[in-house]
């Protein structure tokens, strides 16, 4: 569904992703896990069309969405979820909602914004309220219903649990395993490789701006080198 | 003195929400692109030759002339930013700078060639006169303005919040990245509120037209007088703008009062000062 081919990019002139090359399956929940600054946002955030690539193939259903602006990506049914939510502070939290739909208001009437309130419940008492004034855990779960107001085909979430107070974390990560369950494709990245790699089907490690191990979740979290950098055991 | 004093304020009110109505179009545009548009008062400078022409071409009255001239300055709006603001949101900010001053002399020089340096004006309108209350004196063509600029500013409230136009501009006026996920071309909506703000400066040119003249350097003010109710009201609260506005109304009618007629925008000049010593965000500003 999503193909990405030595893909290569970074910010200016410096190189972050070095031919990176991975793919996610219909239906499939992918993890990408690694350090922090091996360049896993950097790799959502050109996927996205918020970093220009500098080399590579980036495919989506096919198509290739290489270079395409944000707007282009989020209207081929690819949305994502930046770390740390980024919602946005000054609307209310209907009204951020409601951005979600932005590139196809008719979806609106598809009782869309209810599926989402049954999904996260504390959204629809905070409905008027301005995103500002939510907490960590809040902020990223009306992130996450902001990227599935769209009903997008793959949706991808950087860090979910950033910002999230720990007793909080679980929920969000059950809510994380409805959004497979209801058919979605996932990639998600993460810092939690314990989280993730319990969630997921297959997942990527990345260092360095370089892949660097690849395989399903129970082969990643039995491998030594797993074992004794990210999950520390 | 009182009544000096109570005409002065009067009439200060009634400017104020003129001038509400002019930085609003400032408001907008740094508010949202966060670009500084220091041609902003040679906007309404033009608008009001653009009025003067109108009005004497087709005789129509000065307050109607925004029915041609607003759609007019929503192109010019358009036209400038695609051809000059869309090239320097990348760039450093002293070439932003550069530009936008650059339009002004390019606009002041050009009126001046247009339209020489004599100033303009439209014969006074169907609005003329005053309305008499108690001992007080009210221009009908600054209540009529002030009223058009209060409805205007409160329609724009409910386009901001009640459209998706509107909503792309708040939210990439938060976080245009993110804006940009949603869909949000940020080319298109930039160059929408350029041209809205473009526009507003139609509808404030047309409405001061019906009681003042223009001249080619008279955007100055304007510009300052923006500049002074933005310091003042701070980013993001149309009440804050109008109440801004309001104040530097009263203040600019008051030293004209008691002072000197000369030393008018002495006195919004000092506000803006003391508000940027004392209260960089504004009395109402968020940010
Ligand atoms: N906006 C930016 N400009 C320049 N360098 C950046 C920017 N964002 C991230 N980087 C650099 O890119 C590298 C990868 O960062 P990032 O993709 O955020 O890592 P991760 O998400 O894996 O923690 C880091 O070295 C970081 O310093
Ligand atoms: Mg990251």
């Amino acid at each position: 569904m999503l193909e990405i081919n030595n893909l290569n990019s970074g910010y200016g002139k410096v190189s972050v992703l070095r031919n990176v090359t991975f793919h996610v399956d219909q239906d499939e929940m992918v993890a990408i896990i690694g350090p922090n600054g091996a360049g896993k946002s950097t790799l959502l955030k050109t996927i996205s069309g918020l970093v220009r690539a500098q080399s590579g193939e980036v495919k989506f259903e096919n198509d290739s969405i290489f270079c395409l602006s944000p707007d282009q990506v989020v209207r081929r049914g690819l949305a994502y979820v930046p770390e740390g939510g980024r919602v946005f502070p000054n609307m209310t939290v209907l009204e951020n909602l409601m951005m979600g739909a932005y590139s196809n208001p008719g979806i609106l009437k598809t009782g869309i914004l209810d599926e989402i309130y049954t999904l996260f419940p504390i959204l629809k008492n905070r409905s008027a309220q301005f995103a500002r004034t939510l907490s960590g855990g809040e902020r990223q779960m009306l992130a996450i219903g902001r990227g599935l107001v769209s009903r997008p085909k793959l949706i991808m979430l950087d860090e979910p649990s950033l910002g999230v107070a720990p007793k909080l974390v679980d929920e969000i990560y059950e809510k994380i395993h409805a959004l497979k369950r209801i058919g979605l494709t996932v990639l998600l990245v993460e810092q939690n490789t314990g989280y993730a790699l319990e969630l997921a089907d297959r997942g990527y490690v990345i260092e360095n701006g370089q892949i660097a191990m690849e395989g399903t979740a129970a082969y990643l979290s039995t491998s030594d080198h797993i074992k004794k950098f990210y999950l520390g055991l | 003195m009182f009544e000096t004093a109570t005409q002065g304020i009067i009439t200060g009110i009634l400017m104020g929400a003129i001038y509400a109505l002019i930085a609003l179009g400032l408001s907008i545009v740094f508010g949202i692109m966060n670009v500084t548009n220091f041609a902003h008062g040679d906007f309404v400078m033009l608008s009001m030759y653009l009025s003067f022409a109108v009005g004497s071409a087709l005789a129509w009255d000065a307050v109607a002339t925004p029915l041609i001239t607003a759609p007019l300055m929503f192109l010019f709006g358009i036209i400038t930013y695609y051809l000059l603001i869309d090239r320097t949101l990348r760039q450093m900010y002293v070439v932003q700078l550069a530009v936008t001053v650059g339009l002004q002399i390019l606009m002041r020089s050009a009126a001046l060639i247009i339209w020489q340096a004599q100033p303009r004006a439209l014969q006074y309108s169907f609005i003329q006169g005053n309305i008499q209350i108690g001992d007080f004196q009210i221009l009908t063509s600054r209540l009529f303005s002030a009223v058009v600029s209060l409805i205007f500013i409160a329609g724009m409230a409910y386009f901001m919040n009640k459209t998706w136009a509107g909503r792309a501009m708040r939210a990439a006026s938060d976080d245009l990245g993110a804006a940009s996920l949603m869909g949000v071309n940020y080319h298109k909506t930039y160059a929408l509120t350029f041209a809205i703000g473009s526009s507003i400066t139609a509808l404030a040119g047309g409405l001061v037209m019906s009681f003042q003249q223009t001249d080619p350097v008279g955007g100055i003010r304007f510009g300052l007088l923006s500049w002074a109710v933005l310091a003042l009201a701070g980013l993001g609260s149309l009440p804050g703008l109008i109440v801004a506005g309001i104040i530097v109304g009263v203040v600019e009618s008051l030293t004209v009062s008691f002072f000197d007629p000369r030393s008018r925008l002495l006195g919004v000049y000092a506000i803006f000062i003391l508000v940027l010593w004392l209260r960089p965000r504004g009395l109402f500003g968020r940010r």
